[in-house]
């Protein structure tokens, strides 16, 4: 028996060979089914390894206020990323309950001031203009590559610190300390620049790369305090943010009105929310990718039935001289697996060649990892050995007599 | 004990107003070490009794023993086995794989026996070598002449040391020169004590067989004992006879070799010629026997 498996895998490798354009084809159901499974899955998991570096940059001890609470699991949660990033019913009031709550060491809201940003090169509009503290670059581990960031004096003065991209964008100078644009009809001098910040594409973060910052007061100032925070950063004294977060949503809570429209989330927290969202994106689109694989089984299925119906005579010949049904299955499924494998490992190397090109040309690091290579594999081999059975089995019941005249 | 013994096997093609009777209770045995050549019209059933001999079909009716043992209701697998194993089968149309040399042909069927590739073509080349084509062990068959071709097609047959070889017009595709060198391989192989049963139309050809069988319309009508080098009696006679004296004896199948038929055995085909006669006879075996 083990001669002839060897026997039957070299001689579909051989038929694949002399039919190189039509094996190809055959394949391409599979090869694009692994290769796109592999590579969105490989860009969700880049995706969450960036996020988690992000936040672990931030400390263990940040804790984000946000607005909305915070669903669990399933559906619901895309909706709570259209929640994240729309406003919401922050508000000052919140900002400074959050700032006098005992245990809390340092604080700073995040807001979205519309308006349009006027520079030497035109409207800028690649990032929002955020409203926030002194104490955000702390907060977040965020460095100042020159200048200053905003200080306490600043109060409600125009002064503006520019994040990495930003600067780039609206001044095309990499240091345009001193430089000013227009903002909801004021003029804002630029006070500081950020250095560049590993950000996590698709998630509900705003990018820092991009954002322009001005004080909170001056934010106030320019809307007539209308403006909402969408999130307000909080780091607790102590390394086990716990009872501070207790507190937090206790006097959250009673200002209120004893509704719980709010969510106070330790970092491990904030990536479980984005996480859950990425992860159910994710599994859609591999869903997706999935029913290629099932279409290459098809074509594997389509192919074979060709190749039996073309074969009818030596399938005669190989009966007439003795071969029994299970050895004609065989050969069958010999091809339909090496067809398959094959395809399995060409969606492989194409899904390494996509990575490298989103690398190289996007801001994603997709991360393959071995599993959902073996995966990915195992599923197309057995789409490929489910329906090349089919066909085998037709090629092994076939009558010798009929075969022979190719019927 | 007779390697072949079949009793009223019937073959039916077909089913309804479409029915064929291909054999009509032929009973039929051979000796091992016979040399039979089987003669007939065209669709006079000789290849459907060829096929169920070397069961590659299954007979409607009737009994066969092969080796004393019945083989006349096997499964498929089995039959195969028994094919693999005693049975080597040569083709008009040779019927060798294109893609495979001479010496992976004949090395095919010891491949279902699950020998090693090394044993297997070391066996086929000694098997070509009997049939002087071992210096053309690597070519394809479609680099070789039709008789060459032929004599790989017999080395495959001959590579699993057959009990019963079974020859299905093996020169019908082959001018004189091949045909030639067919039979004489054939002959060869008999003398070895091998039992051969050959199909032709040949008349010439039946020299080298012990025992010629004529049919017509699915039933063996002359069985004639002959002696090797001679040209058998009946057979003679249907290569010198006159053309069919009538259009209706030609469009019933009645070929120069039935006039050939001595006179005291013209019971059977006069019996065939009428009930053709009487209304498109092929069908009419079922219907008799519902009558009975």
């Amino acid at each position: 028996m083990k001669s002839l498996t060897r026997g039957n895998f070299r001689a579909a490798a051989t038929s694949l060979r002399q039919n190189k354009g039509r094996s190809l084809l055959t394949m391409l159901g599979i090869i694009i089914g692994v290769s796109s499974v592999i590579t969105v899955v490989s860009i969700g998991e880049g995706i969450k390894q960036q996020i988690s570096t992000n936040i672990d940059r931030a400390g263990k001890n940040l804790i984000t206020v946000r607005p909305g609470h915070a669903a669990r699991g399933g559906l619901s949660n895309l909706g709570s990323l259209a929640n994240v990033s729309s406003g919401g019913t922050l508000t000052a009031k919140d900002f400074e309950t959050v700032q006098t709550t005992k245990g809390i060491d340092s604080t700073a809201p995040l807001g979205v001031v519309a308006g349009t940003v006027k520079g030497e090169r035109g409207v800028y509009d690649d990032g929002p203009v955020v409203m926030t503290t002194q104490d955000f670059p702390k907060l977040v581990n965020q460095s100042v590559a020159f200048g200053v960031f905003l200080t306490e004096e600043d109060s409600d003065d125009y002064v503006a610190v520019l994040g990495a991209h930003a600067a780039q964008r609206l001044f095309n100078a990499n240091v345009p300390l001193g430089q000013t644009f227009t903002f909801r009809g004021r003029e804002f001098m630029v006070r500081g620049i950020l250095n560049d910040t590993a950000s996590a594409p698709l998630s509900s973060d705003v990018n820092f790369n991009n954002a322009i910052f001005i004080t909170y007061d001056a934010g106030k100032k320019l809307t007539n305090n209308s403006a909402g925070i969408y999130e307000v950063l909080a780091k607790s004294s102590s390394s086990d943010p716990t009872p501070a977060i207790k507190t937090l949503e206790q006097r959250l809570t009673r200002l209120h009105g004893d509704d719980h429209d709010f969510s106070v989330l330790r970092s491990s927290q904030t990536q479980a929310q984005t996480d859950s969202v990425l992860n159910l994106l994710t599994e859609l689109i591999t869903g997706v990718a999935a029913v290629s694989l099932l279409v290459g089984g098809i074509g594997i299925m389509n192919i074979l039935l060709v190749s039996v119906t073309e074969r009818m005579h030596e399938i005669g010949i190989r009966k007439a001289v003795g071969a029994t049904n299970r050895q004609i299955l065989s050969e069958f499924m010999a091809e339909a697996t090496v067809l398959s494998i094959t395809g399995s490992i060409i969606g492989i190397v194409v899904s390494l060649v996509v990575n490298l090109v989103l690398r190289i040309l996007t801001s994603l690091t997709p991360a393959i990892n071995w599993q959902i290579i073996v995966i990915a594999t195992l599923v197309s081999v057995a789409t490929g050995i489910l329906f090349g059975s089919a066909p085998a089995l037709k090629a092994a019941r076939k009558d010798p007599i009929a075969a022979l005249r190719g019927e | 004990m007779p390697i072949i013994q079949i009793q009223d096997v019937s073959k039916l093609y077909g089913f309804g107003d479409a029915t064929t009777l291909a054999l009509d209770e032929v009973s039929l045995t051979i000796e091992q070490g016979e040399f039979v050549a089987v003669m007939g019209p065209s669709g006079c059933g000789k290849s459907t009794l060829m096929n169920v001999i070397g069961l590659l079909d299954r007979p409607t009716h009737g009994t066969y023993q092969l080796n004393g043992k019945n083989v006349s209701r096997l499964r498929p697998n089995q039959s195969a086995k028994i094919r693999r194993d005693t049975i080597g089968y040569i083709f008009q149309s040779f019927n060798l794989l294109p893609k495979l040399t001479a010496l992976e042909n004949v090395a095919l069927p010891l491949l279902y026996k699950n020998m090693t590739t090394t044993k297997r073509l070391k066996l086929a080349s000694n098997i070509l070598e009997r049939v002087g084509m071992q210096e053309r062990e690597y070519f394809l068959p479609s680099q070789l002449s039709g008789g060459q071709v032929q004599s790989v097609a017999i080395a495959r047959a001959l590579v699993n040391s057959p009990k019963l070889i079974i020859a299905d017009e093996p020169t019908g595709n082959l001018d004189s020169a091949g045909s030639r060198l067919v039979m004489e391989l054939l002959s060869e192989i008999h003398k070895l004590g091998n039992t051969i049963l050959f199909v032709t139309h040949n008349p010439e050809l039946t020299r080298y067989a012990t025992r010629v069988l004529y049919m017509h319309d699915g039933m063996i009508i002359q069985d004639e004992q002959t002696a090797i080098g001679q040209v058998a009696k009946t057979a003679r006679r249907s290569m010198f006879s006159p053309l069919p004296a009538s259009a209706e004896d030609d469009l019933a199948g009645v070929s120069a070799l039935m006039k050939a038929v001595p006179d005291k055995d013209t019971k059977q085909p006069r019996k065939a010629r009428s009930r053709k006669s009487a209304g498109r006879g092929k069908v009419s075996k079922p219907r008799r026997k519902a009558a009975k």
